[in-house]
C-alpha cells in the first residue's frame, strides 16, 4: 500500500505538470477584454523605459485614461531588443498587443506581410493623415494604405561652435552652406601640433553615417520611385570620394582618438572646442545642456553638395501600429488618435526635447513656456529641418538590401576598392536580389 | 491486494518512467514539435503572419547556389570555429596546468583565472569593446609600451575575428576548472613511478596528464564545437548595430539567419538555413564520437 500511495503520488504530479502545459494554450476567443469597471483594456506596448522617456509615455496614458470612461490603456515596457520579435511571436499565437511601437522604416513591410493591421478602415471614418509631416505619412504606406501612425521623429542638423569660428575669424552667424565651405572652415578650425591634429575642424562620419552624405549629396534615395535601385551613381562615387579626402586629410590616429571620445558621451571633443562642428540630431543639444552648459554654439542645416543641390537630410522615427489579431482594434484606434495628437504629442516633444511627428504640436514646442530660449530655437530648427528630411524606407521587395551595401561601402572606405567599383559592385548585388524576390 | 496489478520490475520501470515523465513532455512539446515544424516549414515560404506555401527544395537550392552572404557567413563561422576551438582547448589545459602547482597563494591565481568565467554576456562584450578601442583602449595603450602599434580590431576586417578569439581566451576559465579538477584526479603514484624511472616534468606532463585527462579534452571540444558554431551575441553586440561588422567580416552564420528570420521575415528560409548548420554540426559530431576511441583513454575500460 505504501507503494501505491507513492505512485498515486507522482501520477499526481505527472498530471499537474502536464495541465501546467496547457496553460500555454491561448484561449482564441473574440471577445474583448474588460476590466472590473467594464472598462476595455488595451495593451499598450512601447521600448520607452529610460527614466526620462518612462514617466513621459506614462503621464500620457493616464491623460488618456482619464479623459474618457470607457478605454484602460495598461502600457507595458518591453526592453529594445526583444519587443519586436516577443510582438511577433504574440501575433502569430494569436494573442498580440492593441497598440505597439515600431520602427517606421519596416511599417509598409509589416503591412504586406500581414502583421501590422490595414488602417484605412478607420482613416475612412476620420481621416487623421493630414496632421503628419508628408514624408512620415508616406513611409507608413504599402499600396496607397497606411499601416501605422507616425508618432516621433528626428534629423540631422549641423551644429557648430561660435566661439572657436570667431577664433579663426569666421563669421558666427554664417555657418558652411556647401561642402567646398564645410572644406573651407574646417581647414581654419583645425590646430596642428606638430604632425598631430589637437582640434579638427570637421569630420563627416562623426555623428552620421556616409549614406546620409550620399542622401544629401543628391536628394535621392537608394531606390527611385519606381523601385529601381540607384547605388552607383556620379553624385555617390563623388561622395565616397569626398569621405575618403577626409580620412587622408586627418589621418586614421586623430580619426579614432576622437571617435572614441565622442562615444564616451561626456568626453565629447564639441563640449570641449575640440571638434569645431558636429552633425548629429537636434535631440544632442540635451547633451550640451548636461555636460556643458557654457557652450557658445549654433546650429543649422546639412550644407550642400554644390549651390542648389539641397540641403537634404536624413531622418527615421516611431510608428504606432495596431498588431494584425488585435481583439481591441476600435479602442486601440481610439488611443492612437490621442497620441498622435497636438496636446499628447507637445507634451512628448517638450518633455523629451525630441521631434515629433504631428506637425502642429511640432511648431507648438517650439514656442512653449517650459522650454527656456536657447532650447527654443534649437527646436524651431529642428522644425524646420523637416522639410528637407528624407526617410530611408526599406523597400519591401528587398529588405535586407543593406546587407549588399554596406560591406561594399566599408571596403571603399578602407581603401580596398574604388568607390567607382564598389558602387557598381552594390548596384548588381541589389539588382540580382531584387530579380531573385520577383521570382 | 492478493494480486498485484504490476510485477515490482514492472512497476520500478514505471516509476522510472513518471520520474522522467517532465523532461519527456518538456521535449516532445517544446523541442521535438518546434523541430519537426521547423523541418517541414523549411520547404515553404513561411512569414509567420500571412503566408506558408510549399515551395519544395527552393530554399536549400537559393542558399547553395545564388546567395553569396550564405557563404560569406558560413566561412567565417568555420574560420572563428577552426581557431578558436584549438586555442581556447590548449589555452585551458596550459592554464589548469600552472594552476596544478603546488606554490603559496594557489587559491588567488585560481581565483583570479576563474573569474572571467563568471562574467558573462553583454556585459563583458561591452567591456572588450572598451579594450579593444583603437585609439585609447587598454591593449593597444599596452602594446604601444613595447613598441608595438596595434591594429585597429574591430573596425578592421582582417582583426574582427582575431578581436573575438582573443576575447574567448580570456575566459577559458571555464574549461579552466574543468581540466584542473581532472588533473587532480591523477593518481600520485603514476607521476612517483615516472620520477623513478627518470622521466622529466614535461615528458611526464606528455605521457602522464595529457592521456589520462582525455576523456575532459574530449568532452570540451564536442561542446565547445557545438557552441563555436552557435556564435551569435558577440557579433551582434560588437558590430556596431548588429549588422556583421566591416565587410561583413562578423556576419556569422546565426547572425544572418536571425536578420532573415527577423529583419526580412523569410522565416522558412531561415529554417531551411537552421538545418543547413544542423547538419554539418552533426556530420562533425559523428566524425568526432568516431575518432575519439583512437585517441581517448578511459580509465579502467576494458580493451
Amino acid at each position: 500500500m505504501v507503494i501505491s500511495k507513492k505512485v498515486f503520488l507522482l501520477f499526481l504530479i505527472a498530471f499537474l505538470t502536464l495541465s501546467g502545459c496547457a496553460g500555454f494554450k491561448t484561449s482564441n476567443s473574440k471577445e474583448a477584454e474588460t476590466n472590473g469597471e467594464g472598462k476595455v483594456v488595451v495593451n499598450f506596448w512601447s521600448f520607452w523605459g529610460s527614466e526620462i522617456r518612462r514617466p513621459v509615455i506614462e503621464k500620457i496614458v493616464e491623460d488618456f485614461n482619464k479623459s474618457q470612461d470607457k478605454i484602460e490603456v495598461k502600457h507595458t515596457f518591453v526592453p529594445w531588443g526583444d519587443i519586436w520579435t516577443k510582438e511577433l511571436a504574440a501575433i502569430a499565437a494569436g494573442n498580440p498587443p492593441d497598440v505597439v511601437i515600431n520602427d517606421i522604416n519596416g511599417t509598409a513591410l509589416r503591412g504586406m506581410k500581414n502583421q501590422a493591421m490595414n488602417l484605412s478602415g478607420f482613416l475612412d471614418k476620420d481621416d487623421i493623415s493630414e496632421r503628419f509631416y508628408p514624408e512620415l505619412w508616406k513611409a507608413t504606406l504599402y499600396e496607397d494604405e497606411s499601416y501605422g501612425i507616425p508618432f516621433n521623429t528626428d534629423t540631422r542638423v549641423l551644429f557648430y561652435n561660435k566661439d572657436a569660428f570667431k577664433e579663426a575669424g569666421l563669421d558666427p552667424e554664417k555657418p558652411p552652406t556647401t561642402w567646398a565651405e564645410l572644406e573651407e572652415y574646417a581647414a581654419k578650425l583645425d590646430k596642428k601640433n606638430g604632425d598631430t591634429y589637437e582640434t579638427m575642424g570637421f569630420y563627416p562620419l562623426f555623428g552620421v553615417e556616409s549614406d546620409v552624405w550620399m542622401l544629401n549629396a543628391n536628394g535621392k534615395n537608394f531606390f527611385d520611385v519606381d523601385g529601381n535601385p540607384n547605388i552607383h551613381n556620379k553624385e555617390n562615387v563623388e561622395t565616397l570620394n569626398w569621405i575618403n579626402s577626409w580620412k587622408d586629410k586627418y589621418g586614421d590616429n586623430t580619426i579614432n582618438a576622437f571617435k572614441s571620445q565622442i562615444d564616451s558621451q561626456q568626453g565629447n571633443p564639441f563640449f570641449n572646442g575640440k571638434l569645431g562642428m558636429f552633425v548629429n540630431t537636434p535631440t544632442f543639444y540635451t547633451q550640451i545642456r548636461d555636460y556643458a552648459p557654457d557652450l557658445n554654439f549654433g546650429v543649422a542645416k546639412l550644407p550642400e553638395r554644390t549651390e542648389g543641390s539641397g540641403n537634404t537630410s536624413w531622418g527615421g522615427g516611431f510608428v504606432a501600429e495596431i498588431p494584425e489579431g488585435s481583439k481591441n482594434s476600435d479602442e486601440a484606434w481610439e488611443f492612437i488618435k490621442y497620441l498622435t495628437d497636438v496636446e499628447a504629442q507637445e507634451y512628448w516633444a517638450v518633455k523629451n526635447f525630441d521631434n515629433v511627428a504631428n506637425i502642429e504640436a511640432s511648431e507648438k514646442a517650439a514656442q512653449n513656456k517650459d522650454m527656456s530660449e536657447k532650447d527654443q530655437l534649437v527646436y524651431q530648427m529642428a522644425v524646420d529641418n523637416m522639410e528637407h528630411t528624407l526617410l530611408t524606407p526599406v523597400p519591401t521587395y528587398a529588405p535586407d538590401f543593406m546587407g549588399l551595401i554596406k560591406p561594399e561601402i566599408d571596403s571603399i572606405l578602407l581603401g580596398k576598392k574604388s568607390a567607382e567599383q564598389g558602387l557598381k559592385d552594390g548596384q548588381s548585388a541589389v539588382e540580382r536580389l531584387i530579380e531573385k524576390n520577383k521570382k | 491486494m492478493s494480486k498485484k496489478l504490476f510485477t515490482n520490475k514492472q512497476k520500478e520501470g514505471l516509476q522510472g518512467y513518471i520520474f522522467i515523465l517532465p523532461w519527456l513532455v518538456g521535449f516532445v512539446v517544446f523541442t521535438a514539435g518546434p523541430l519537426l515544424f521547423s523541418f517541414g516549414a523549411s520547404f515553404s515560404d513561411y512569414n509567420v503572419t500571412s503566408q506558408m506555401d510549399f515551395v519544395g527544395l527552393d530554399n536549400y537550392k537559393t542558399l547553395l547556389t545564388d546567395d553569396q552572404l550564405f557563404w560569406t557567413s558560413l566561412y567565417n563561422t568555420f574560420y572563428f570555429v577552426l581557431f578558436s576551438v584549438p586555442l581556447t582547448t590548449l589555452g585551458a589545459i596550459l592554464l589548469s596546468a600552472l594552476l596544478n602547482q603546488d606554490v603559496p597563494g594557489m587559491r588567488f591565481f585560481r581565483t583570479i583565472y576563474y573569474l572571467p568565467a563568471i562574467l558573462s554576456g553583454v556585459g563583458v562584450y561591452l567591456l572588450w569593446m572598451q579594450l579593444l578601442e583603437p585609439g585609447t583602449g587598454m591593449v593597444n595603450t599596452v602594446l604601444s609600451w613595447v613598441g608595438i602599434s596595434g591594429p585597429n580590431w574591430l573596425y578592421d576586417p582582417n582583426w574582427t575575428k582575431p578581436s573575438l578569439i582573443l576575447m574567448k581566451l580570456w575566459s577559458v576559465g571555464g574549461s579552466m576548472l574543468l581540466y584542473l579538477a581532472s588533473m587532480q584526479g591523477v593518481s600520485k603514484s603514476l607521476y612517483e613511478a615516472a620520477e623513478m624511472d627518470g622521466a622529466s616534468r614535461w615528458k611526464q606532463f606528455i605521457h602522464i596528464t595529457i592521456p589520462m585527462i582525455t576523456p575532459v579534452i574530449f568532452f570540451d571540444i564536442v561542446t565547445s564545437l557545438i557552441g563555436g558554431f552557435q556564435i551569435f551575441q558577440e557579433a551582434y553586440v560588437m558590430s556596431g548595430n548588429g549588422d556583421g561588422g566591416p565587410v561583413n567580416s562578423m556576419l556569422f552564420y546565426n547572425l544572418y539567419m536571425w536578420k532573415k528570420a527577423f529583419e526580412t521575415f523569410d522565416m522558412g528560409y531561415a529554417m531551411a538555413m537552421s538545418w543547413i548548420l544542423f547538419i554539418i554540426v552533426f556530420i562533425i559530431t559523428i566524425f568526432n564520437l568516431k575518432m575519439a576511441p583512437r585517441w581517448v583513454h578511459y580509465e579502467g575500460e576494458e580493451k
